[in-house]
């Protein structure tokens, strides 16, 4: 037979360096023939192959079979290798036709889920996702039913040419198995995103991330920077729980990642950096992470003027009560990552920040301080010399996180001097920074700093509102908060000017609604300022009507502005009707008599 | 007052390579794939339905290259005189002229070629302009021209004016936005020094990809100038500073191999093999989440990253679309020009850069 003597020696080492060749050889290959140790491979596949039906007779049968599917698999992965799609199918349904009645034992069931990964991945490069999917999801099933049925490591391939000598280990097989059938599920993850079903594809990333970590296949950077970001798909389905877990794990396994020791040589200087970038990186994910959780939780308990409605937060509360973490219990046995110590170790590390709701001051302090802590700690490795949209982005988020606090605070003063803090903040980077390299961020600095500042003022207005009367010192601090707020509002119209400082007549998609929104706003702030001086107050008037004016002009001329601005729009056209009339009462109190 | 957005929007320019000498000639001309119908249009002969493509500009076969800079670049070696940033870009597969347009024949290294290409003819005309300038405002104003050539190759960024060094890293700067850390940078002073310094940094690039086997039609090559002005008028004194970008791209052809790991996920549906590449597939799901506030850590391409002024950005920008119009080379002309078509939606905005410093003496 085949097995034993010196021919079978000669096939394996034949068999051997064909894959060498296929696997190493041919990343060195040169540009011009990039085939060309694929096609050394091939041609001594296609030697053993004929050794192997010379040897047929007398040989065993079922043997022979395998021997030969291996075969048929490894010049199947080698045709679609080389693009020849055809050739390779034939081939890998030729391996799967001789496995068929072997497919649950042992010795074929790795072979076989790999052929069918080929397959999978055959189809989804003719573009035909559908077929692709039922590969590998049939792979997938035979696996479950392997291991519930049978479930000892089973043979590796490339042992059925082997000499008995060489054999794996229990372990080794294991380990080659399970990596197979990881594969399966990252290749479904790609077919379900592919078509569309994006949570199935999330679980099968999670899936495969879990995997990874049990059969230890994973570089520590690598997988906390992939679980992180696993964690953002989870925010956007406000999934907090799943998206802690995953955020614990990265920063439980990144820590696994070893401090490379501060040598003198550049390499380690520049591991060193790449690792401190990827921690200030996951740094940014965990900001991201609470400033999210706070976001919605305002989401949740804001009145329909955005202030915090009292009724809302105890019905909330009462909520949370009943439900405790019943719900959360039976989700989490499905996303757990890790096994004991390591599970141990995220737990810890989820402890320190909440993944429910907050829902009064406290609760979101709590949440805040979290994420302040994390911004610190990006700000670390982002410094504004060397990462200037990186840091400013974080002071971004900072003052993100100032500001959904400052709504769960009660004290206007308080509320105020929060906002404040973002203006300390924002203005001098916005004052450093260059437009005309940092345009895009310039304009948000620009909207942002406006709007800060006009929130201080509605907070001061609504502070005065409690006094029998307004003092100086408050009319004076209304007004000059109102006057910022208009000098950002202008500058950002100013950013849309072209090179002659014309505005444009008609805006873009992009600035279309923030352009109109600081138009409106200015109108409002000319509106809010507080003057004795009559006259003055009538050129406020004046100018607030103009504002006004614009937004309604613009909207008669190009329609289609309408759907960015109604509540705007129409708030407009109603000044635009009053005004007038209230500038003309105005008038007759200054000029009397004409 | 003008109304016109134009010198927004990218321009994108198409340009038809006359198909290689020799055997291929033997296909005759029905063997090609293209048509250029006028100085703006091109017809794809796709079947079944021919599609016609419109762009700011086609040059057909005949086009010369001093038409084909006049069209392309001289506006925008002009308008960084004037303080605007600029990139011009050359775009398309291996073998459809992206050089020959840029450089020049690929024999010489001589740019008073008459063949010469783009880029050294946007230093005649840039040192042409600048001596201009410096007659018309006498002594009260200079200028400083500085520049580096650099190669991005497999995400790595090398020096071309310092083939000793390797692995250079982008940084930002608040005031002078994206830069190179540690990139060579060399004073010019007229069009012949710049051509000199290109032609060495050109032989580094071919040095480099013989000894280190990177091809050539693998990396971008990025040409950079800087032009510093400095104008004097009583004791204020206006700085201006502007970019010239001159890119050439890596060839647009996909990639043979199929195992090349880390390189973007597959357009379409094809599967990625590489475990090491889940996290691209992950950042694909958060992508989907609308609006919401998310970081994302896998997204900047090098050369993205450092020409993003150019893309949607804040700059005055031109692509040539390069095209070979052999039929044998109709699905990459095909996705050239849709490249092309989809180029001319990215709008630029350009501002002047002025710097006003009061009371210098």
């Amino acid at each position: 037979a085949a097995a034993g003597g010196s021919g079978w020696v000669e096939v394996c080492e034949k068999f051997r360096t064909a894959r060498t060749l296929s696997a190493v050889e041919s990343r060195k290959d040169p540009e011009t023939e990039p085939y060309r140790s694929k096609y050394s491979a091939r041609a001594l596949l296609q030697e053993v192959k004929q050794q192997l039906s010379a040897a047929e007779e007398g040989g065993e049968a079922r043997l022979l079979a395998v021997r030969r599917a291996v075969l048929e698999y490894e010049l199947g992965v080698n045709h679609t290798d080389t693009e020849e799609l055809s050739a390779g199918e034939e081939h890998l349904q030729r391996c799967t036709q001789l496995l068929e009645p072997h497919r649950l034992s042992p010795d074929c069931v790795s072979l076989y889920i790999q052929a069918q990964n080929n397959l999978g991945i055959l189809w989804s490069e003719r573009d035909e996702i559908k077929t692709a999917q039922t590969y590998l999801e049939s792979a997938e099933a035979l696996y479950n039913q392997y291991m519930k049925e049978d479930g000892n490591p089973p043979l590796d391939p490339s042992e059925h040419f082997m000499a008995e000598e060489e054999k794996l280990t229990d372990q080794e097989r294991s380990k080659r198995f399970e990596k197979a059938y990881t594969h399966t599920l990252y290749y479904l993850a790609q077919v379900y995103q592919h078509l569309e079903m994006i949570e199935k594809a999330a679980q099968y990333c999670h899936t495969t991330l879990k995997r990874q970590l049990e059969y230890c296949g994973y570089y520590p950077v690598e997988w906390a920077l992939n679980a992180a970001t696993l964690s953002q798909y989870y925010l956007s389905k406000q999934c907090f729980m799943e998206a802690r877990h995953c955020l614990a794990a990265a920063s439980v396994i990144f820590s696994q990642a070893g401090q490379v020791p501060s040598a003198e040589d550049n390499e380690a200087e520049q591991d060193q950096q790449y690792l401190c970038q990827r921690k200030a990186e996951i740094a940014r994910f965990w900001i991201k992470y609470c400033l999210n959780l706070l976001q919605s939780a305002r989401k949740l308990l804001e009145d329909n003027i955005g202030e915090l409605d009292p009724d809302r937060q105890l019905e909330l509360k009462a909520q949370r009560k009943k439900e405790e973490d019943e719900k959360e219990k039976g989700r989490k046995k499905a996303v757990l990552f890790g096994t004991s110590d390591i599970c141990d170790s995220v737990l810890a590390m989820e402890e320190k920040v909440s993944s429910v709701y907050p829902l009064d001051f406290q609760e979101a302090r709590e949440i805040f301080l979290v994420g302040q802590n994390y911004v610190q700690e990006a700000k670390e490795f982002f410094q504004v010399d060397g990462y200037v949209s990186d840091h400013i982005e974080i002071v971004q988020d900072h003052s993100a996180l100032f500001k959904v606090l400052a709504f769960f605070e009660e004290d206007y003063e308080r509320r105020c001097k929060m906002h404040k803090r973002r203006i300390d903040m924002l203005e001098p980077i916005y004052a450093d920074l260059n437009p005309q390299y940092y345009l895009l961020i310039s304009r948000q600095l620009q909207f942002e700093l406006a709007n800060t500042f006009y929130e201080m003022m509605d907070l001061k207005v609504a502070i005065g509102n409690r006094l029998e009367e307004l003092d100086s010192h408050t009319i004076k601090k209304i007004n000059s908060l109102a006057q910022l707020a208009i000098k950002y509002y202008e500058l950002f119209l100013d950013s849309l000017r072209n090179p002659d400082k014309v505005f444009p007549e008609e805006l873009g998609e992009d600035v279309l609604r923030p352009a109109m929104v600081a138009k409106f706003h200015i109108a409002r702030l000319y509106g809010k300022l507080i003057t004795s001086d009559r006259k003055k107050q009538l050129e406020n008037m004046q100018t607030s009507l103009e504002y006004y004016m614009f937004l309604v002009d613009y909207c008669e001329k190009y329609p289609s502005a309408v759907r960015a601005i109604e509540t705007e729009l129409e708030l407009s056209k109603e000044m635009v009707g009053l005004l007038p009339a209230r500038m003309e009462r105005l008038r007759a109190k200054i000029y009397p008599f004409i | 007052y003008s109304f016109s957005v134009e010198g927004d929007a990218i321009k994108v320019y198409v340009r038809v390579r006359p198909p290689s000498e020799g055997p291929a000639l033997a296909d005759g001309d029905q063997a090609l794939c293209l048509s250029v119908l006028s100085a703006t249009t091109i017809r794809l002969h796709s079947k079944p339905e021919p599609k016609i493509f419109t762009f700011d500009y086609v040059a057909n076969m005949e086009t010369t290259q001093e038409s084909v800079f006049s069209s392309v670049a001289k506006n925008i070696v002009q308008s960084c005189m004037n303080g605007y940033n600029g990139t011009i870009f050359a775009y398309g597969q291996t073998g459809s002229g992206k050089t020959f347009t840029m450089m020049g024949p690929s024999d010489s290294d001589n740019f008073t070629h008459s063949l010469r290409g783009v880029i050294p003819r946007s230093f005649e005309y840039l040192f042409f302009l600048i001596e201009r300038e410096k007659e018309k405002a006498g002594s009260g104003k200079s200028f400083l021209c500085k520049c580096s050539f650099i190669e991005i190759y497999n995400e790595q960024i090398f020096d071309l004016l310092d083939p000793a060094s390797a692995g250079l890293l982008l940084r930002e700067h608040i005031k002078k936005g994206v830069f190179v850390d540690g990139a060579v940078e060399q004073v010019l002073s007229s069009a012949a020094e710049a051509c000199q310094v290109l032609t060495t940094g050109w032989r580094n690039r071919r040095v480099a990809s013989t000894s280190m086997n990177r091809e050539s039609s693998r990396s971008h090559a990025v040409f950079t100038i800087t032009v510093e002005s400095m104008e004097k008028n009583n004791e204020v004194v206006n700085i201006r500073s502007s970019l010239l970008n001159l890119v050439d791209l890596a060839g647009s052809e996909r990639q043979k191999d199929t195992h090349t790991e880390g390189l973007r996920l597959k357009e379409a549906g094809n599967i990625n093999r590489s475990l090491s590449c889940l996290g691209l597939v992950i950042t694909a799901l958060v992508d989907v989440g609308n609006g919401k506030q998310r970081h994302i850590c896998y997204r900047d391409s090098k050369l993205t990253f450092l020409l993003r002024d150019s893309l949607g950005g804040n700059a005055k920008t031109s692509i040539i679309a390069n095209v070979h119009p052999g039929s044998r080379c109709f699905g990459e002309t095909l996705s050239t020009l849709n490249f092309a078509q989809r180029a001319k939606l990215i709008k630029n905005k350009a501002v002047v850069n002025e710097d006003t410093q009061g009371n210098v003496s």
